[in-house]
């Protein structure tokens, strides 16, 4: 609870920005299917910039195959704009360089790859290849340990190491929609605080991010707006002031 | 001794011959989980440049052969596996199968049945004399060539961001496209370097037999297919060590298997790739079991 | 003994049924009788091409019912024409045509249709002998796998002269006694043999290891153990089939046994559909058909007063094009095989993990 705090408080500032209405995602009636079975069922999510939303509910609920639909990674019918363009039928290369990217669950950096090389890969869907060098300065910034560790193997950092450089690489292409596939999986409480912390920030500078967790009362604390995804549907849709509310949590989940 | 060390040269040399073949396979199968047996008829391709353009003097023909393979390779995949990347790794090779065998009846069709031969780097077919040593001034040559180009390669693939883009599909396919590099262009990428490759062991092979036929790059592309995978397909380092291991196997049993079971040295890299298989299915590179990302 | 349900669950429908069985020999029947109207050398060729038949029958009962693909069934079809080699040749033939037998090789000899069971026998005992060491593989390591078994036999065959000729030679003299009618019968034999080992246990316990192999696993499926099983009745098949092909060809030589036919055996089974034994039969049929005209075309035809003839050489390249562009656009054959999707891999971009969320 005392994290959430911490981070309730910092949304408190962060909301007063006033959302910039063009940049941001918005996704309408959202179809997965995998061989035949609906993984997603035509959902509704949209994200301003300025905004974090929030998806949380059970496992198997469609939470990640929703993203990588976004992406365009699997195969999709619905509507999905980036910054007001359509995404349909792009694979997932051109549809970064809309101006969106994912942080994929587990991380997935380039182990045999340098920090430094893992960064700069992100710098590949750059819309702008000019400023590559102060995003990485950036970036290195907000994660310090990142510059430490800069030659290194990337699969030798820790989970929560692993797991902000995966944020770097994706905030390397300079996205104003960011997503992240549950981005607190398996980190210590410490990390936690570090990545959501820059989260905050990246929200704050007029960033639109879609947050997928597993920790329900943390992410409906930091976000504008929480959804619960259950069997593919949206069932309900949160507010901060919700986070202490047990029985809300409890029906999200288990309802 | 001396005999040992020039069969070790030899060695060496075949090693290094076939760990290019299977790191043109390797290359392409990193990337999109094809198992090219038709690398055989890129090889081939490039053999029949080099040695119809022979007399037009080594400085056209030999980049000519790398710009055939490099165009055969292309052709490939923008003609049949670039419509197949759904298939998965099994149905991959039955279709490379298939192009193999297509081609190499086009290059009957085209060539006829015999061989097309040249004095194709005629100089390099002889012995010198190295520290009192006998050793074929090719083998040398194919270990130095092969050396040179492995070196190139990791200087690409480490400090080009364009090479660093086709390591990183290489290693996972998926999240190098989420991050937002082109798929086309790594794949498309692969398949050039594969075609060098190939070319530069169509070089070694055509300066050693002079001579080129339909079925000119069959018998390597098995070896080398079956090096790749059992030193583990999955990392490119894998199947050039797999390549080298099988190459350096064949020669050292060519040279020192007893009289009468010469012949069998294929057989015998036969049992050795069902032997690895069967005790490290993911490859020899790969630590323990692994989980076999095919 | 009670079936767990996971294996009824694989039952019924992907079964071909009676009349399926009954439709494939009239076909078979159809087409030898068609075709013998047509002169001498249209009944040899279809005699190769049942063979042929014989082959991918062979073929689809393990790659159609296990999933695992499987390139070494030629190793197979070869020991089966050795075999048959050894014991139909006139034995004072052997010793002047294969100087460096074993000596008891000399002297076994057998008439010619015990010959080509034996032929099957012994080429099931080879797969027996190999399969427990390949069965546990799959996918692309279970292809090269069992291209290195064809491999070894093949090199064994050509330079082992104790079993056979001298190196690369061929083994001649292999009795007349086939004729297209009765090679038919044997290719009969053979859908009915693979027909009935579909409904065995083994085949319905593979089938459904290939549906869903942690169901099948926790049920308490050894797969292992029915692969091997499988693998050793199509490998008796395949040795039936080659101790055809030694009596059809005549002649019997170690190149002739190697990649070429396995491509084009498997091109066959693709063309007509991997899944199911219909697509075996016909891929099989519609090959042939093909490959007769076009090798009509090669010889010249006169169409309304004109010649038409294609070069030679064509056929081959035709015959290759058919398995590659089946494979890019109908990877399912003719037939299209069964309603889900190519058992080697899910539908998906290449690389994209299956979510579970």
């Amino acid at each position: 609870m005392h994290s959430s705090r911490l981070i309730w408080e910092r949304v408190a500032v962060s909301i007063d920005n006033s959302a910039n209405s063009t940049v941001g995602l918005d996704v309408t009636g959202l179809t997965v299917a995998y061989n035949g079975v609906p993984a997603v069922r035509g959902i509704d999510i949209a994200v301003a910039g300025g905004e974090a939303v929030g998806l949380i509910g059970p496992n198997g609920a469609g939470k990640s195959s929703s993203l990588l639909a976004i992406m365009g990674a699997t195969a999709r019918t619905g509507s999905v704009r980036i910054n007001g363009r359509d995404a349909s039928g792009l694979v997932p290369e051109k549809v970064v360089r809309l101006g969106i990217a994912l942080v994929p669950e587990g991380r997935h950096v380039f182990a045999d790859l340098s920090v430094k090389d893992n960064l700069r890969l992100g710098g590949v869907a750059r819309r702008t290849k000019a400023g590559a060098h102060e995003a990485m300065d950036k970036i290195m910034d907000s994660f310090p340990i990142l510059r430490e560790f800069a030659a290194r193997p990337a699969g030798l950092l820790s989970g929560g190491q692993q797991q902000q450089l995966a944020i770097g690489r994706a905030l390397m292409s300079d996205p104003d929609v960011l997503m992240l596939d549950e981005p607190s999986l398996g980190l210590s409480p410490t990390a936690v605080d570090t990545v959501f912390e820059a989260l905050a920030a990246v929200r704050a500078a007029g960033k639109a991010v879609l947050v997928v967790e597993q920790r329900a009362e943390f992410t409906i604390a930091f976000c504008n707006r929480t959804y619960v995804l259950h069997d593919g549907v949206i069932t309900l849709s949160l507010k901060p002031e919700d986070a202490e509310n047990v029985q809300i949590l409890t029906e999200a989940y288990f309802g | 001794m001396s005999q040992f060390i020039q069969s070790l040269v030899d060695a060496l040399s075949a090693g290094a011959v076939l760990g290019l073949a299977a790191l043109a396979i390797g290359l392409v199968f990193g990337v999109i989980r094809l198992a090219n047996f038709a690398t055989g008829e890129i090889i081939t391709g490039a053999g029949y440049a080099l040695v119809l353009t022979w007399d037009l003097g080594w400085y056209i023909a030999i980049p000519l052969s790398i710009l055939v393979a490099v165009i055969l390779s292309l052709l490939m995949e923008l003609a049949v596996f670039s419509r197949m990347r759904k298939a998965g790794p099994a149905t991959l090779l039955i279709a490379s199968f298939g192009v193999s065998f297509l081609l190499q009846r086009v290059y009957e069709l085209i060539f006829g049945n015999n061989v097309r031969s040249a004095p194709v780097a005629s100089n390099l077919s002889q012995s010198v004399d190295v520290a009192g040593i006998r050793v074929q001034l090719l083998s040398v040559t194919a270990i130095v060539l092969s050396a040179i180009l492995l070196v190139l390669l990791q200087l690409f693939l480490t400090r080009t961001t364009l090479g660093l883009q086709l390591k990183a599909a290489a290693a996972d396919f998926t999240t190098a496209r989420l991050v937002g590099i082109p798929a086309s262009r790594v794949i498309g990428l692969s398949f050039v370097l594969s075609g060098v490759l190939a070319a530069a062991v169509a070089f070694v092979l055509t300066t050693q037999s002079g001579a080129v036929g339909p079925t000119f790059g069959v018998r390597i592309t098995v070896l080398a297919l079956v090096g790749a995978v059992i030193g583990g397909i999955d990392k490119i380092s894998g199947a050039l060590a797999g390549g080298f291991v099988v190459g350096f196997a064949s020669s050292m049993l060519e040279t020192w298997l007893p009289q009468g079971a010469g012949n069998f040295r294929d057989a015998f890299v036969y049992v050795l790739v069902i032997v690895v298989l069967l005790l490290k299915p993911s490859g020899l590179l790969v630590r323990g079991r692994g989980a076999v990302r095919t | 003994m009670s079936t767990p349900s996971v294996i009824k669950r694989s039952l019924g429908y992907r079964l071909a049924p009676g009349w399926s069985l009954v439709s494939l020999l009239l076909l078979v029947f159809a087409a030898v009788a068609v075709n013998s109207l047509f002169g001498k050398s249209n009944q040899i060729a279809m005699q190769y091409a049942l063979v042929d038949l014989i082959i991918v029958v062979a073929l689809q009962m393990f790659i159609g019912t296990s999933g695992v693909l499987s390139f070494g069934h030629v190793a197979f079809v070869a020991v089966g024409a050795w075999t048959v080699g050894l014991l139909t040749i006139d034995p004072t033939l052997k010793h002047s045509l294969l100087p460096n037998l074993f000596p008891f090789l000399y002297d076994i000899g057998s008439p010619w249709l015990l010959a080509v069971f034996i032929g099957g026998i012994v080429g099931g005992v080879l797969a027996l002998v190999v399969s427990p060491a390949l069965m546990r593989l799959n996918g692309l390591q279970a292809g090269i796998a069992t291209f290195a078994l064809l491999g070894l036999v093949n090199q064994v065959l050509t330079y082992w002269s104790s079993i056979g000729p001298e190196s690369g030679q061929s083994m001649v003299g292999i009795p007349d006694v086939l004729n297209v009618w009765l090679t038919m019968l044997f290719a009969m034999g053979a859908i009915i043999v693979a027909w009935l080992f579909q409904r065995t246990r083994p085949a319905r316990l593979l089938r459904a290891a290939r549906e869903d192999g942690t169901a099948a696993a926790a049920s308490g499926i050894n797969v292992v153990t029915q692969r091997i099983i499988t693998f050793t009745a199509s490998g008796v098949i395949a040795g039936v089939a080659g101790g055809l092909f030694a009596l059809t060809n005549r002649v019997v030589q170690a190149s002739q046994l190697n990649i070429d036919l396995t491509f084009v055996t498997l091109a066959m089974l693709v063309l007509g559909g991997m899944l199911s034994l219909s697509g075996a039969v016909v891929g099989t049929l519609v090959f042939a058909l093909v490959d007769l005209i076009l090798v009509k075309f090669q010889a010249g035809v006169s169409i309304a007063s004109h010649m038409m003839q294609i070069p030679q050489g064509t056929r081959p390249i035709v015959l290759g094009l058919i398995l590659v562009l089946m494979l890019i656009f109908r990877s399912k054959g003719i037939t299209g095989g069964r309603e889900f999707v190519w058992p080697f891999r899910k539908n998906q971009l290449p690389g994209v993990p299956v979510s579970n969320d």
